[in-house]
């Protein structure tokens, strides 16, 4: 999952970083209300995580612009203001939550995952056949035997079973699992699903994920014998 | 019985108390009543007065003309009172000498002796008399009834010529028809005075009312503010009478009240923004660095980084302190004389090692050994303050100039940089509290922004006068003009 922080005090968004990626998101920074709306405009991320007091543009701008040019992504802001009518205020902007300054980061983290589980689903259901994974303590199971995994494969894992019945493309992987400063070389997803399905096949889960020549790749539960 | 005293005092307390609660266009219409009632109440009087006395001045000159008339006649002339006593007709009209009825509308004529005893009287008293007062000896006038009616009389005493009084002349002529008028005004005047002052409450309390309707539109705007709704204004009334200013006046105080109120929101806001965030980076930084074990390195910045955090957070805590102390009480100013060169030196050593970090050079133009009266703690603190300021806009490699002047009997000190500068139209706020020329309150740049209004307080206390002057990417220049002291020998 891929995630945009608009925030210009380097320290919170540094130690927002910092813990995301350990989190296994891709993490992108952007110090100014401007430069921000520009890059949630190009890249496509999973959440926005916004500030509200930025320079260039307000966060409560960002938000409309984004919203007034149709993108639909979740935003989550921050905040010091803590009166009734910043926040009434912030959500009806078309932010989907809040969450005040100072924050505890799991607070964080569970309100992160809120935003991006689909239909309101628990989250320990995510799950495709035989495969099952926590998104909160990251772990994978196949059946009952838990499968190691390093967090750019975790990622890229969880990021196709949220999509599972969907055909991935390379771009869009890049684009939702690696953050701003990896270059695009697509034939890296390739050597990662190569990893993936060989701790997949050794865990007993075979021909979980299908290439899809010249596009990307596919989760598909009835495909799965 | 006991009770009977108390409730006078109850019922004329309650009558003030009805009084101080009357309304204002009662209280208009009833002084204006009341002063109105006094006025018409003495013109009727007078008016009255004065025509009663034009009436009986015309009578008495009428009965004037008869005493002439009676007196004219040779036995007065000879002083012969006993033979004018004799005559046989003193009438001086054709009255009907056989009627019994007294006819009041004709004059009447009396001669008395001194002792009051009839002596002749005109046949139209017929069988009556007129008054007689024995005791006014010199010539009266004076009203008597006389059957049933007024008359008005004369006495006249006759004095022969030895200088004894022999008798008196008594003449009188009935007054029914003036008295008529004269009642008749007075009736007028009577039943028309509470009719006019009636008529007239009723209007002023009308007109008062409307006057003072303004008034009205002030009390209830007023009633709908609060302290969150003050954007409502006062109606201004058409005329540019005292309403109009009264209105205008609390137009002003309210929107200086907005403005008042509206700082105080901003600064409340701000101070919570820059005491939240670094609280945030130091609670976030710790609670991702205790999730998982990391290296001993790791740990070591991240804590350094949480330090430097807390001291920046310590610092504005002082700032925000000292601001409060020096705003909410009274500050005792310790006000002596200081050589201010001396001073200014000091507090350069003090800031040197920030100005070296980024090789700007401080230089001091002493002109003279200038002597100030100034609090020498705040005035260090003051300084401070502004070389830290002008040392955190000014670019690396470059200097402040401090310039010392004495002019007329005040010692101006200015402190210049060549630093990024304040555009003017921002130049007015820097003295306000958490006021930062890069409005995004990065804390890259350092400052809190309450610095200068530090310096601001402290120059009030010490009634030092303090300006800016700047010119955006050239420089910012601060002015200082403090009373000078000459020491005497």
């Amino acid at each position: 999952m891929r995630l945009l922080i608009i925030e210009d005090e380097p320290g919170i968004a540094g130690f927002l970083k910092d813990g995301l990626e350990e989190e296994y998101f891709a993490v992108d920074i952007a110090y100014d209300g401007k430069s921000g709306l520009d890059m949630a405009l190009i890249n496509e991320y999973d959440l926005l995580i916004v500030d509200w007091m930025i320079p260039a543009l307000s966060g409560i701008e960002v938000c409309r612009q984004l919203r007034k040019a149709g993108n639909l992504v979740p935003i989550l802001f921050l905040t010091a203001k803590d009166t009734l009518e910043d926040i009434v205020f912030g959500l009806d902007a078309g932010a989907n939550d809040y969450i005040k300054k100072p924050f505890e980061f799991e607070e964080l983290l569970a309100r992160i995952r809120v935003q991006l589980r689909n239909n309101n689903r628990a989250e320990d259901s995510l799950s495709a056949g035989s495969i099952k994974i926590n998104p909160v303590s990251h772990q994978v199971f196949c059946g009952l035997l838990e499968i190691t995994l390093t967090p750019k494969e975790f990622a890229l894992l969880e990021y196709l079973v949220r999509n599972k019945e969907r055909v991935c493309t390379r771009s869009r992987i890049i684009e939702h699992v690696w953050d701003i400063h990896f270059d695009s070389d697509t034939s890296v997803i390739d050597v990662y699903i190569t990893f993936l399905r060989r701790k997949l096949e050794a865990a007993g889960c075979e021909n979980l994920i299908q290439t899809i020549r010249g596009v990307g790749y596919i989760i598909r539960e009835s495909g799965i014998s | 019985m006991s009770i009977k005293p108390a409730n006078p005092v109850k019922k004329s307390r309650s009558f003030f108390k009805d009084f101080s609660v009357m309304s204002l266009r009662n209280r208009i219409a009833f002084y204006y009543t009341i002063t109105t009632a006094f006025l018409i109440a003495m013109v009727f009087t007078s008016i009255y007065f004065m025509v009663e006395k034009v009436v009986y001045k015309q009578f008495d000159e009428e009965i004037n003309n008869e005493v002439e008339e009676i007196l004219s006649d040779s036995h007065i002339s000879t002083h012969d009172f006993k033979g004018f006593a004799n005559l046989k007709n003193i009438d001086t009209d054709d009255n009907d000498k056989n009627s019994k009825k007294i006819n009041v509308d004709t004059d009447f004529v009396e001669l008395v002796n001194s002792s009051g005893e009839i002596m002749n009287k005109s046949a139209s008293l017929s069988w009556c008399a007129l008054a007689f007062n024995p005791n006014q000896l010199g010539k009266t006038y004076f009203n008597s009834n006389f059957g049933g009616s007024m008359v008005r009389q004369a006495q006249v005493p006759l004095i022969n010529t030895k200088g004894i009084t022999e008798g008196y002349l008594i003449v009188a002529v009935p007054v029914k028809n003036a008295i008529i008028v004269l009642n008749d005004l007075r009736d007028i005047f009577f039943f028309s005075f509470p009719v006019i002052i009636f008529t007239l409450f009723v209007l002023t309390r009308l007109i008062a009312g409307k006057s003072i309707r303004p008034i009205e539109k002030v009390i209830s705007t007023a009633e709908q503010m609060s302290q969150t709704n003050l954007d409502q204004r006062m109606p201004m009334p058409y005329h540019h009478d005292e309403l109009y200013r009264l209105s205008s006046t609390m137009n002003a105080l309210l929107e200086r009240m907005q403005d008042a109120f509206q700082r105080e929101k901003d600064f409340t806001a701000n101070a919570s923004h820059e005491l939240k965030t670094p609280l945030a980076i130091v609670k976030g930084t710790l609670e991702v660095l205790v999730r998982k074990p990391r290296e001993r390195e790791y740990y070591e910045t991240k804590i350094q980084f949480c330090l430097k955090e807390l001291n920046r957070m310590a610092r504005l805590i002082d700032q925000l302190l000292m601001l409060a102390r020096y705003e909410s009480s009274k500050i005792n100013t310790n006000i002596e004389t200081i050589a201010l060169s001396r001073h200014i030196d000091n507090v350069i050593e003090r800031v040197r090692p920030s100005a070296f970090a980024k090789s700007i050079s401080i230089t001091v133009d002493h002109a003279e050994n200038a002597l100030v009266a100034a609090d020498p703690g705040m005035f260090d603190m003051m300084l401070e303050n502004i070389l830290s300021n002008a040392i955190k806009y000014s670019p690396p490699g470059s200097s402040i100039g401090v310039v010392i002047k004495n002019i007329a009997d005040t010692i101006v000190c200015s402190i210049s940089d060549q630093g990024i500068g304040i555009p003017e139209e921002k130049l007015n706020a820097v003295f306000e509290r958490f006021f930062r020329v890069d409005e995004s309150r990065n804390s890259g740049t350092g400052g809190f922004g309450l610095g200068l209004s530090i310096v601001k307080k402290l120059a009030d206390l010490q009634q030092i006068k303090v300006s800016v002057s700047s010119k955006e990417n050239k420089g910012t220049t601060f002015t200082l003009i403090l009373p000078a002291v000459t020491i005497n020998d």
